[in-house]
């Protein structure tokens, strides 16, 4: 192999990185970007508030590409095939996220908010993982696979855009299968009339049981003042770190032990051959780990960037920027947008889906999801939308360069997959209040336990996924066994 | 209707039987008996063909696998180490890539 890469690299050198098609392509998207960057900035120099957002994503999606860095694939690859690669490399980059994280936050600077823990987090992780079996990529795994030429991918991101925005908007019978006491709690809530809280059924969950419930880390819980203690011992040692290995250790016992042995043709395995065979796993997955670390250290210096723009403009959220710059329409009704400062993917296409709908006549804004909290603004003025298309140019260009862009058009049974399989995504994110990112992988890192609920209901649903996805294949395979007798 | 089949199943997955020999770098000359081309095909399809081929093929045998999914060319190494077989080498070329895996260590 080495000597391939020797003559693919003697043909580089003489033709000229430049000379390459894919490479061209690569650097155009860049100079793109760039150019539309400057002009941006030339208009406003408050738009530096939404470009951050741009380039982190940017490097987001190079990383994700880099690494392959998929949730999807490490669930199905797990149950599937047995293969814990991809599953073994999360947990490496969720365990040295969560220190940046700590750092972070220590330093004063985390955008960080806990999410309210709940048995609806369960329920959403289930839906979400059933849906990546079926599209072959999570939220941010569909991002980089559009990247690279992935059409399939494409269409499961429009799925996830406009399910999420129906899920969230829709009213009718099926209101009134929520809870009485769900209903009462809402509308006890007092909330203005043009949200219309009591009709809708994502209005009634979220006023009426996500509100009731309380969101914390674990340092906030235990009431734990010192700073250090706790964002590094109790938030990343005892949330982040220890459950990790805990996963790390099951993985290996599981999947990777017997394997190893039989390779090294070790029969009665003593303590260090198994500290030598978790090594070998880690190397296995050491792609995957190198992405987690990168996706680790920029996701923290965004939580940093953004914060200390927010410092510097005197605000606490893009809405007030965009009202400063005379863009009023699509802020919701306490004038804000979604704007998380972190690494985030499902809210944003919710509002993708949500602001062409509302385009098309629909009212999308009498609900506490749009209405209230997170605004549908035009996704020119989109900061975090713009982090996914971020993602997606990033991994181009790294595709591009790596020559392994290429465009894939699905067949149709790929494109129903990739369409019912992103509408669960979409329902399962808005229930489980995001996707593997915010739902998870930020959650957990910054020591706030509801991320490990996720992550439970998302296996449970990843096996069941698996399970039903293999049904499917054996009966197509036994109809075109008949077809060919 | 048959355009609407061959739309509905996408390219084709083509499982040959063969007995060429190739040079591979590292290796040296080695027999193949069988080529699977699913070039096309996104996860985890080809992971369950490597899996299909190492059940289907007998100990020693090769066989090689044309991917241009790069997410899958990465996993097969691994897989073929938790079907205890081996993986001889992954080589580039214009469509994608040509994985080559014996079965049995």
């Amino acid at each position: 192999m080495s000597n391939d890469n020797n003559a693919v690299a003697v043909a580089v050198e003489k033709e000229g990185w430049l000379a390459q098609r894919s490479n061209q392509y690569a650097v155009g998207i860049m100079a793109l970007v760039l150019l539309g960057s400057l002009w941006t900035l030339s208009i406003d120099t408050r738009y530096i508030y939404l470009l951050v957002y741009v380039w982190f994503g940017m490097v987001y999606g190079m990383f994700l590409q880099y690494g392959r860095f998929c949730m999807a694939a490490a669930v199905r690859d797990l149950f599937a095939v047995g293969v814990p690669r991809m599953a073994v490399g999360m947990m490496i980059a969720v365990a040295l996220y969560s220190i940046i994280a700590a750092t972070v936050t220590v330093g004063g600077f985390s955008t960080f908010h806990p999410n309210a823990m709940g048995w609806h987090i369960m329920l959403g992780g289930l839906i979400f993982g059933f849906g990546i079996v079926f599209t072959g990529g999570c939220a941010s795994g569909s991002l980089y696979k559009a990247g690279e030429g992935n059409v399939g991918s494409m269409l499961v991101i429009v799925a996830i855009s406009f399910s999420q925005a129906i899920f969230v908007s829709a009213s009718g019978w099926f209101d009134r299968l929520m809870p009485t006491a769900w209903v009462e709690s809402a509308v006890a809530k007092d909330m203005p009339e043009e949200l219309s809280v009591q009709d809708g059924w994502f209005d009634i969950f979220t006023a009426g049981y996500v509100w009731d419930l309380k969101g914390a880390t674990l340092a906030e819980t235990l009431g734990i003042a010192n700073p250090f203690v706790a964002s590094f011992l109790v938030n990343t040692l005892v949330v982040t770190i220890l459950p990790t290995i805990a996963i790390l250790v099951l993985l290996y016992a599981v999947y990777y032990k017997k394997g190893y042995m039989r390779r090294v043709k070790i029969s009665a395995p003593q303590f260090g051959d198994h500290v030598r065979g978790m090594w070998s796993m880690f190397t296995s997955s050491k792609n995957t780990a190198i992405a987690g670390i990168g996706l680790g250290i920029f996701a923290g210096l965004q939580m940093w960037v953004t914060g200390a723009l927010r410092d510097h403009y005197q605000i606490y959220n893009f809405g007030e920027m965009l009202s400063a710059m005379g863009h009023t329409t699509g802020l919701s009704i306490q004038d804000t947008v979604f704007d998380p400062g972190y690494w985030y993917i499902t809210t944003q296409e919710a509002q993708w889906g949500g602001w062409i709908m509302q385009q098309m006549g629909i009212n999308m804004t009498d609900n506490i999801f749009f209405g209230l909290e997170n605004g549908l603004p035009n996704p020119l003025l989109n900061a975090p939308g713009f982090m996914s298309i971020g993602i997606i140019l990033g991994a181009a260009v790294l595709a591009l360069s790596r020559r392994e862009f290429k465009w894939k058009l699905p067949s149709l049974e790929t494109a129903m997959f990739a369409l019912i399989g992103g509408t669960l995504m979409g329902l399962g994110a808005r229930i489980g209040m995001g996707c593997n990112i915010g739902a998870f992988f930020a959650t957990v890192t910054n020591g706030d336990p509801s991320g490990w609920v996720f992550l439970a209901g998302m296996t449970l649903g990843g096996y069941l996924g698996v399970k039903a996805f293999n049904l499917w294949i054996e009966r197509r395979s036994a109809k075109q066994d008949e077809c060919e007798l | 209707m048959s355009w609407l089949k061959r739309l509905w199943q996408g390219r084709k997955v083509s499982i040959t039987q063969e007995a060429r020999e190739v040079e591979l770098p590292g290796v040296g000359r080695v027999q193949v008996a069988r080529r699977v081309d699913c070039l096309g095909a996104v996860c985890p399809r080809p992971q369950l063909l490597t899996m299909q081929m190492v059940e289907e093929l007998a100990e020693g045998d090769v066989f090689e696998l044309l991917s241009d999914n790069p997410t899958s060319v990465e996993t097969i190494p691994s897989l073929a180490m938790v079907l205890c077989s081996t993986h001889l080498a992954t080589v580039r070329d214009e469509q994608g890539w040509r994985i080559y895996i014996r079965k049995g260590l």
